[in-house]
């Protein structure tokens, strides 16, 4: 009778999965007796529906199940714990080198983080920043060859949008000076390099916080100037508070109202101002400095903000933009292109778009490159750290075997492995804080920026540290973890530790070649980098850049220049003295001409020198005389470079003739000089160039120094500086220095590429000593009976040496591609470049190679070199 | 916890694990109250009692040895623990003491 009606089964399953197993006999044995009766009295059918209603009945918070005791949990996870710490201290070198790997991998990843975390938070400050836009150009100039984007843009460019479009809200420009600027209060004279003209309306636009002064207003007037606090501070060191109205004599040796005090620039600004000048002081008829350029359509080299209403769309807007061209300044309508660029790319994204010296800016190729290289070597350090467990995977059996016949879950093995790598992770992110703390002066010289170490402790850090420990160790546990605690009892008990030794094998394989190839590729494309860097440096310029100091004497010094020259000339180590408007870098500016024959405008490098300028520089004659010395005549007169007479096709340039537009004169060729480079090697190329006698002002002094003592010859000039300037600080550079200044962003590449993969290097052997280590213990009966048997350790040597060689022979196949694509565009952006060969490449495999069969010879050799009867009597 | 005051219902249930002492598992109890007080309680509010019961300490319970009964479920036996006897002379003189103390008149006042 009981067989054929028993009670349904369901109810019974899923009550049995609710319910505390311990209540769950007496309930369903009451339930069946109930159902029993039922089926007596009431029949079959209800007695089932009666049976549903009384289980379910049961769903109530008293039956439910309880969790395991928390004390036994806590055990567990205490035995946890302390088994990963014994596996720790039993194991010191897999320790160290887990360890090792981990702290410099997180410490790399974190800082790449917080340091591309910083560079995005660049500009953010301001309100309107949405809507606002930086005004950019594309300089196609087919003839010349030109083809480039700049910043530069003319001072009516943008007054003629505002006035003609009404997508445009406002625009504001804005002019940092090219040079430092000395400020005058009573007797104290301070340089600042941040003088920047801008238009009053500078802070509707841009949201700085100030101190004193009306924002609206402080910056219309002409003759207003605005300073920052530190600026303020130094050129009023006595003051308290800063007496707004003051006079202060700055640019053109004007009087300026000072009208008001603003904070410096908070660290994430592109902007870098310490004096604002109003720019209705450069107005004609209005201002006092009636600078016809600024205000005009032709010059160039002033920046352009456009404030967009929030409805219109910039896109639109830059395709109707030729068209104003077209109708204001036709000349230059086919040549200059306008574009607009949103205020939140302008920090990193206007790397290829010239003009930026004059404003602190990032580059983006530098980020990903940071990016990236972190995310590699924190890929390597997981890596090593999943392969050296899985290593250990013999070690580790007999644990996870006792474990599960003790009754331990998979889940549980699992949370047991993890927990082991989570406190690798987390003991790693604590260190790596603290190397982080002690190197982070070094890396901020490398990568050229100044992150304090409270970046690190901010809290948006602090949960991006967090994470980020849990995240490696998921990482780097999760698999391994997967692997060990997927050992059934069997297998791990039955001793067969060869087998379990090769856990996840081809994994393991995978798993070397990736990061061999990771190596490869850094190791590689910094080989390229520095070799661009060297040959950019290197490059003969066309003139001796050795030993020439500069000195900028367009200020007070300026009067009294041929005195100065003179009492210089005295000294035994002064060779020569040249002076001019223009010097290497500086000063040199295009004018349009038309040379004889050649029907067009064209655009053409002029530079205004002395006679002496050949001979201070360094520069070679090629054909025709360079100018006399005292030739009244010779200031009517030109010298041409070399490119232009290519340019021109001429054979014989001497006695042609170039009209100059501006003073519309046609002048005399009388020389022809081999060509010279007067700009970064980056960005330029030799352009056609002019030299004239300089009639104007001198602004630079050129001095050739010789190879006598340097300190003395510096100071000697100082000395005569002194002399005449008294306002002036003494300041100089070498023209070698400035040219090496100009590759800063791509030290700054160098630098943290050529560090990560270093590190990456580091890293890479540093897995292989683990893996090898772990590999030769394993098989160290092996190699005692080879021994035994008569086998020589050079073969035992070569075998082990072997098994590693193929994954780094793998490894390049996959890592020089990639390389080659990368480095080919890297280089495209520059104007002169050296040529890819395949010398990085082999020279990154020779010294991998190298690294690698020293590591494994000399961990192999020691075991092939042990007394085979040590590792044999053991059995 | 909720203290230890004991409710209506589980009052009635512990006198009813006290009298049947040692058959005491919840069908048996349910039958009980139900021919005594001709109250129909579901099985579940039987358990429900029983285990809160428990976890107050008032009752204490056993499995009974092996049947073949019942689909070969041992019954689960409860049993009034001295906590419990307590508990219920407690509410038994409580109760005992104000019926005392009520006035004669009060339930024939009209």
């Amino acid at each position: 009778m009981k067989s054929l009606q028993r009670p349904p089964k369901h109810p019974f399953k899923w009550l049995e999965r609710f319910c505390d197993p311990h209540l769950m006999e007496g309930i369903s044995g009451d339930l069946e007796e109930l159902f029993y009766e039922n089926v007596r009295e009431k029949g079959r059918t209800k007695a089932v529906v009666i049976y549903w209603l009384q289980s379910l009945g049961f769903v109530r918070a008293v039956f439910k199940k309880r969790p395991a005791r928390v004390s036994n949990l806590k055990a567990v996870w205490t035995n946890y714990f302390l088994t990963a710490f014994r596996t720790m201290r039993r194991q010191k070198y897999i320790f160290v080198i887990n360890l090792l790997g981990l702290v410099t991998a997180i410490a790399c990843s974190l800082f790449a983080l917080v340091y591309i975390y910083d560079e995005l938070q660049f500009d953010r400050q301001h309100a309107e920043g949405s809507n606002i836009y930086r005004l950019y150009k594309r300089y196609i100039n087919v003839l010349e060859g030109v083809d480039h984007y700049t910043y530069d843009t003319s001072g009516m460019m943008g007054l003629t949008m505002k006035e003609e479009y009404q997508e445009v809200a406002d625009i504001s420009r804005m002019l940092p000076w090219w040079h430092p600027i000395i400020f005058s209060y009573k007797d104290t004279h301070i340089s600042s390099e941040g003088m920047h003209f801008v238009d009053a309306n500078f802070f509707e636009f841009f949201d700085f916080e100030v101190v004193a002064g009306d924002p609206a207003t402080f910056l219309e007037a002409p003759s207003s100037i605005v300073l920052t606090e530190s600026l303020a501070r130094r050129i009023f060191p006595n003051e308290e508070v800063v007496p707004l109205g003051e006079q202060i004599v700055a640019i053109g040796d004007l009087e300026y109202t000072l009208t008001g005090i603003v904070r410096d620039p908070p660290r994430q600004s592109s902007f870098e101002f310490e004096a604002l000048i109003s720019w209705n002081t450069t107005v004609p008829g209005v201002g006092q400095l009636e600078w016809e350029w600024m205000n005009g359509w032709l010059a160039q080299g002033i920046y352009t903000f456009v404030k967009l209403t929030p409805e219109s769309d910039a896109a639109q807007l830059e395709h109707m933009l030729p068209d104003m061209m077209h109708r204001h300044f036709e000349e230059r309508a086919e040549q200059y292109f306008l574009k607009l660029q949103p205020l939140a790319k302008m920090h990193l994204h206007g790397e290829d778009i010239r003009g930026t010296e004059r404003m602190n800016s990032g580059s983006i190729t530098f980020i990903y490159t940071l990016a990236a290289s972190a995310f590699f070597v924190f890929l390597i350090a997981c890596v090593n750290y999943i392969n050296i467990s899985l290593s250990r995977a013999s070690r580790t059996q007999t644990e996870v075997g006792i474990r599960k016949v003790m009754g331990s879950s998979r889940r549980q093995l699992t949370g047991r492995f993890i927990c082991e790598t989570l406190i690798y992770s987390m003991l790693a992110t604590v260190l790596s804080l603290a190397t982080i703390w002690f190197l982070l002066p070094f890396a901020n010289e490398l990568s050229g920026k100044e992150l304090p170490f409270s970046l690190f402790l901010q809290p948006i850090s602090l949960l991006m540290i967090f994470l980020f420990t849990l995240i490696t160790g998921l990482v780097a546990g999760l698999y391994p973890a997967f692997i060990l605690s997927n050992l059934t009892i069997a297998t791990v008990l039955k001793s067969g530790s060869t087998k379990i030794a090769g856990a996840g094998g081809w994994t393991k394989k995978g798993l070397l070649t990736l990061q061999y190839a990771i190596s490869i590729f850094l190791i590689a494309c910094t080989f390229v980098v520095m070799k661009q860097i060297h040959f950019l440096q290197n490059k003969p310029l066309g003139f001796d850049k050795e030993q020439v100091m500069v000195l900028d004497i367009g200020n007070e010094v300026h009067d009294h220049a041929e005195v100065m020259e003179n009492m210089l000339l005295e000294h035994p180590n002064i060779l020569s003295i040249s002076k001019g408007l223009s010097t290497m870098g500086n000063a040199s500016y295009t004018i349009t001409v038309v040379p004889e024959g050649y029907t067009d405008n064209l655009d053409t490098r002029i530079f205004h020198i002395d006679p002496v300028f050949f001979e201070t520089y360094g520069i070679e004659k090629l054909y025709g005389r360079t100018f006399i010395r005292g030739s009244m005549a010779d200031s009517n007169q030109l010298i041409i470079n070399r490119a232009m007479m290519d340019f021109m096709g001429w054979e014989d340039a001497i006695g042609k003739h170039i009209r100059i537009n501006e003073d519309n004169q046609s002048l005399p060729i009388i020389g022809v000089v081999d060509d010279f480079h007067v700009h970064s090697l980056t960005t330029s190329v030799i352009e056609p160039m002019i030299l004239r006698l300089n009639t104007w002002r001198n602004w630079y002094m050129s001095i050739r120094v010789g190879h006598g003592d340097l300190q003395e010859t510096i100071s000697y000039v100082n000395d005569a500086w002194d002399q005449f300037a008294t306002r002036t600080p003494f300041d100089f550079h070498f023209v070698d220095d400035w040219f090496n200044e100009q590759y800063i962003k791509e030290r700054n590449l160098l630098g943290i590429s050529a560090i990560y993969s270093f590190i990456s290097l580091i890293l890479c052997g540093l897995g292989l000593y683990g893996l090898t280590a772990i590999h030769l213990q394993h098989r160290s009966k092996e190699i005692s009976i080879r021994k035994v048997l008569g086998a020589p350790v050079a073969s035992i040597v070569a075998m082990m040496n072997r098994q590693f060689l193929i994954f780094i022979f793998f490894s390049v196949l996959i890592s020089t591609p990639a390389a080659w694509y990368l480095i080919k565009k890297w280089l495209d952006q520059f104007a002169y470049k050296i040529s890819v060969s395949l010398a990085p490449f082999v020279c990154s495999v020779i010294l991998i190679l190298l690294i690698s069969s020293l590591i494994i010879s000399i961990l192999s050799a020691r075991t092939a070199l042990a007394n085979p009867t040590k590792n044999l009597k053991s059995e | 916890m909720k203290g230890s005051n004991l409710g209506e219902l589980e009052e009635l249930i512990m006198l009813n694990v006290a009298l049947l002492f040692d058959e005491a598992y919840g069908v048996a109890i349910m039958k009980e109250i139900k021919t005594r007080c001709n109250r129909s309680i579901s099985i579940s509010t039987v358990h429900a009692a029983l285990a809160r019961l428990q976890e107050k300490g008032f009752v204490s319970s056993r499995y009974a040895g092996e049947s073949t009964e019942r689909g070969g479920r041992r019954k689960h036996l409860f049993r009034v623990t001295m906590a419990g006897q307590k508990a219920l002379e407690e509410v038994r003189s409580q109760r005992n003491n104000i019926w005392n103390e009520i006035p004669s008149i009060a339930f024939n006042a009209k």
